[in-house]
């Protein structure tokens, strides 16, 4: 028997045990409501309902957006290889499938979406600026970029109603990826602004389509206890 | 000499391509890879089209890298997917992230690469359809029937923690026939069809597609054969809306059916009847009842007619100085030397009050040539009703506001009353007192009494009465003719007997029986009146003066009040104050013509007596 083994074992052994609690503990899904009150459920499902509405539409909205786009200016033309790893929020843990998006903690995944909102306000701030100021701004992507920048602002707000519904305690965190393309939504280069603003078309096409499948996944987690 | 090479080189190349041609081994031709689909978000497939073959066994291999990543890896499954496929498994598969994929073909002769494709498996999902459609025919007892369907999800897919969303759509149609019904079912896995021919053969398919992605490929079709007994509920609804319809109908035309004649009389009047020279304002107090529901439904009048038929042309004078009546209003009276004419009760002729059936017809049977009344329209107006607000009232007060003296309140014309002192005259009932309201105008003029003219003239201006207008210069005219003749006068009588009369009576009015036509006698004022029945201070306007009271309450007046002796009214007078104030007009009464002449007052050419005076002359 190995006696100076046995010790390490069992603290070990006692770690494991520890992490794998709190760890469970993580995973399982916190109380809705502090108080418990029924009311507060249904005030919950209803933001729920209201924010997958919202975020189905803002990525419909920038699918559209794209096509529209990448139609008029830049089929076929290739900008598709220079757009890979140009997304500001790849820095953020997003979980990219189903095991990973349910392993992920409630607390964190609201959070994460959050500051995927967060860090899109600028960049949609940026390109209805920019889009407007063109020479011959095309209508249906600028009405578009000022719809999504609209409804973004609400879905944020949403979110932020939510959080602090289910996670009261949460503390603000403001931090969130910044975008740094306004200097090359404004080249002289028209080659390498059109693919400025490919990428940032395409960017937003993905973001809006994680953050609709993140809030569906939720809802069903938080509201019908995953079983919708 | 470089020409020389060049040639020399395509020669050989030519020749290397000829021996390789001849053999029939090329290098593979390039591949291409065509579609990638995902069914479920966690795993996808991707299909390639092989180039040429190039005659020998070729190999391909898919190779890959993501984004973010530059190792490059092989596809992990070429059998799943079928030939020609690459099938990516959960382990394999990421969204959100780019792929970057191509297929090598290599064979003996040489390999050849397709085109870098671009994959993101966020856009390219497409379920399979969906499964066990299950369609059949319910038929609750009281419940239309209807087409239910219900499928289940293909299999894979996780909706329950909702990692994916599906949307489904059916669509049917009956076996013949060409166009499709579709409907959008939402994410509901069961639906309701309401609308379908019985009899026949229906054939039934669904679809679904993911919350953002391709539709899927649509299901096996299931057939489901319609009953013959499928009852179309439509029938019902349209026998309940004709059945209803019918009601209203019925409804409407029995509406109609009843208040067709008043609408009609509404909307086509009677056509008045002929005129009559001389006012008829007994023919209205006559026709009171008639003339209140002409008034609140049209504004014509109907007893027009009546009244035509009730002008008095004559009145009938009777000598007997007892007896005087007073025509209410003077028309315009050409003839300055009217006399008062007295009825004659046993004077049939010329009594056409009474003789018109259209004046009287539950109080005189026996005909009588038209009365012309002296009355005014407007003025006439008897107060059976103290309520009653006859239509005349409105004209008498309208009318050119020469008519002021119509009681402010009531304004109620009251025809003059017959007054009966007289057995000779022909005072039969006293229904009317019609009060002159001419306030400018002179004292009740007297059609009869040459002093009246005046007032005769003011009658006339009172006239308002357009249709009578003209009948009753005429009438005015033949009367003065016929008074020289010593026609009775007859008058509109009042439905209410004398007592009940409220106003100013200053003529009275004898409806004339039977035995004779309505006379008006102006009085010669005699004695001082008692005051027969109680005045109604609004009506207290005396216009003329009171010669006498007739045995049963009636008061004659005396139209002129030169002509007439002193005698006043005494009853009047006492009913003048109250009325004095009336806002309508300060008239003073007719005065006696004993009055002194401060008791008269002349008002626009008028003669009134001051009831105060009266007082004086006799207390």
């Amino acid at each position: 028997m190995n006696i100076k083994g046995s010790p390490w074992k069992a603290g070990s052994l006692l770690l494991l045990l520890v992490s794998n609690l709190l760890l469970c503990q993580n995973v399982a899904p916190l109380p809705i409501c502090p108080g418990g009150a029924v009311r507060c459920q249904v005030t919950l499902r209803d933001l729920f309902d209201r924010a997958v509405v919202l975020s189905h539409y803002i990525h419909n909205l920038s699918s559209e957006m794209f096509s529209e786009f990448d139609k008029q200016y830049t089929h076929g033309r290739g900008f598709i290889t220079r757009a890979i790893n140009s997304c500001h929020t790849s820095s953020l843990p997003t979980p990219e499938d189903k095991e990973q998006a349910q392993q992920m903690n409630q607390k964190d995944f609201l959070s994460l979406i959050v500051s995927i909102l967060r860090s899109w306000n600028e960049p949609l701030y940026h390109l209805v600026t920019e889009v407007r100021g063109m020479e011959e701004a095309p209508e249906a992507i600028l009405s578009k970029a000022v719809e999504i920048e609209e409804q973004t602002k609400r879905l944020l707000e949403g979110m932020e109603l939510i959080v602090s519904q289910v996670h009261p305690e949460t503390k603000e965190n403001e931090i969130y990826p910044v975008w740094t393309g306004l200097p090359s939504l404004q080249m002289a280069d028209e080659e390498s602004r059109l693919s400025a603003y490919y990428n940032l078309l395409h960017c937003l096409r993905r973001d809006s389509h994680k953050i609709d499948n993140y809030l569906k996944l939720l809802k069903c987690r938080i509201i019908h206890n995953n079983n919708c | 000499m470089k020409e020389n090479v060049i040639s020399a080189t395509v020669f050989t190349l030519l020749l290397f391509l000829n021996t390789c041609l001849l053999n029939g081994q090329l290098p593979p031709g390039k591949p291409e890879i065509f579609k990638c689909r995902s069914p479920n978000k966690e795993t996808f497939t991707c299909w390639w089209r092989p180039g040429t073959d190039g005659g020998l066994p070729t190999n391909y291999s898919l190779t890959y890298h993501r984004e973010g990543e530059t190792l490059m890896h092989e596809c992990p499954d070429y059998i799943t997917g079928g030939p020609n496929s690459c099938h990516f498994g959960k382990q394999y598969t990421s969204m959100w992230r780019t792929y970057v994929m191509m297929v090598n073909a290599t064979n003996q002769m040489g390999s050849s690469f397709s085109d870098e494709l671009y994959v993101d498996v966020t856009y390219i999902v497409q379920p399979d359809p969906p499964l066990e459609l299950t369609v059949e025919v319910k038929q609750p007892e009281d419940r239309k029937p209807y087409l239910w369907m219900k499928w289940s999800p293909p299999t894979l897919i996780d909706l329950k923690t909702g990692w994916f969303t599906l949307l489904y759509e059916i669509r049917l149609k009956p076996e013949k026939a060409a166009e499709w019904e579709t409907h959008f079912a939402g994410q509901q896995t069961e639906f309701k069809i309401l609308s379908l021919h019985p009899g026949q053969k229906y054939l039934v398919q669904v679809r679904c597609k993911p919350d953002h992605g391709y539709w899927s490929a649509w299901s096996p079709a299931t057939f489901i054969q319609i009953p013959s007994d499928f009852i179309m509920n439509d029938t019902t609804v349209w026998i309940s809306v004709a059945v209803l319809s019918a009601v209203i109908c019925l409804i409407i035309v029995w509406a109609v059916a009843l208040k067709g004649y008043s609408m009609v009389t509404c909307i086509f009047p009677p056509v008045p009847g002929p005129k009559i020279k001389g006012f008829d304002a007994h023919l209205l107090e006559k026709g009171k009842s008639e003339e209140l529901l002409s008034a609140l439904g049209c504004q014509d009048f109907p007893p027009t007619s009546d009244y035509e038929d009730l002008l008095v042309e004559y009145l009938e004078v009777d000598d007997s100085e007892d007896q005087h009546l007073m025509s209410v209003h003077s028309k315009e009276h050409p003839s300055q030397g009217m006399k008062p004419t007295y009825l004659d009760p046993d004077t049939d002729s010329g009594r056409g009050s009474c003789d018109s059936p259209s004046l009287l017809p539950e109080k005189c049977e026996e005909p009588q040539a038209n009365p012309s009344t002296f009355y005014d329209p407007e003025v006439i107006e008897k107060p059976e009703n103290p309520e009653t607000t006859h239509p005349w009232d409105p004209q008498c007060i309208s009318m050119e506001g020469k008519i002021p003296y119509f009681h402010a309140g009531g304004s109620k014309c009251s025809t003059w009353p017959l007054i009966q002192h007289n057995p000779r005259s022909s005072y039969h009932n006293i229904t009317d007192v019609c009060e002159l309201a001419v306030g400018p105008a002179d004292a009740p003029a007297t059609l009869l009494d040459e002093a009246g003219k005046d007032a005769l003239k003011s009658s006339q201006t009172i006239k308002s009465r357009e249709e009578g207008k003209a009948a009753q210069q005429r009438e005015v005219d033949s009367f003065h003719s016929k008074i020289d003749q010593d026609t009775p006068w007859l008058l509109p009588q009042e439905k209410t007997p004398f007592g009940s009369a409220k106003p100013l009576d200053y003529v009275e009015i004898h409806k004339v029986n039977k035995d004779g036509a309505l006379s008006l006698l102006p009085k010669q004022r005699e004695n001082s009146g008692q005051p027969e029945k109680p005045r109604a201070p609004e009506n207290s306007k005396e216009y003329a003066k009171v010669s006498g009271v007739m045995d049963n309450n009636i008061l004659v007046l005396v139209p002129d009040p030169h002509a007439k002796n002193v005698a006043c009214f005494e009853e009047s007078a006492k009913e003048a104050p109250p009325s004095l104030e009336q806002n309508q007009a300060e008239k003073d009464l007719a005065n006696c013509t004993a009055t002194p002449s401060k008791c008269r007052i002349q008002l626009g050419g008028l003669d009134y007596l001051d009831p105060a005076c009266f007082t004086h002359s006799f207390h």
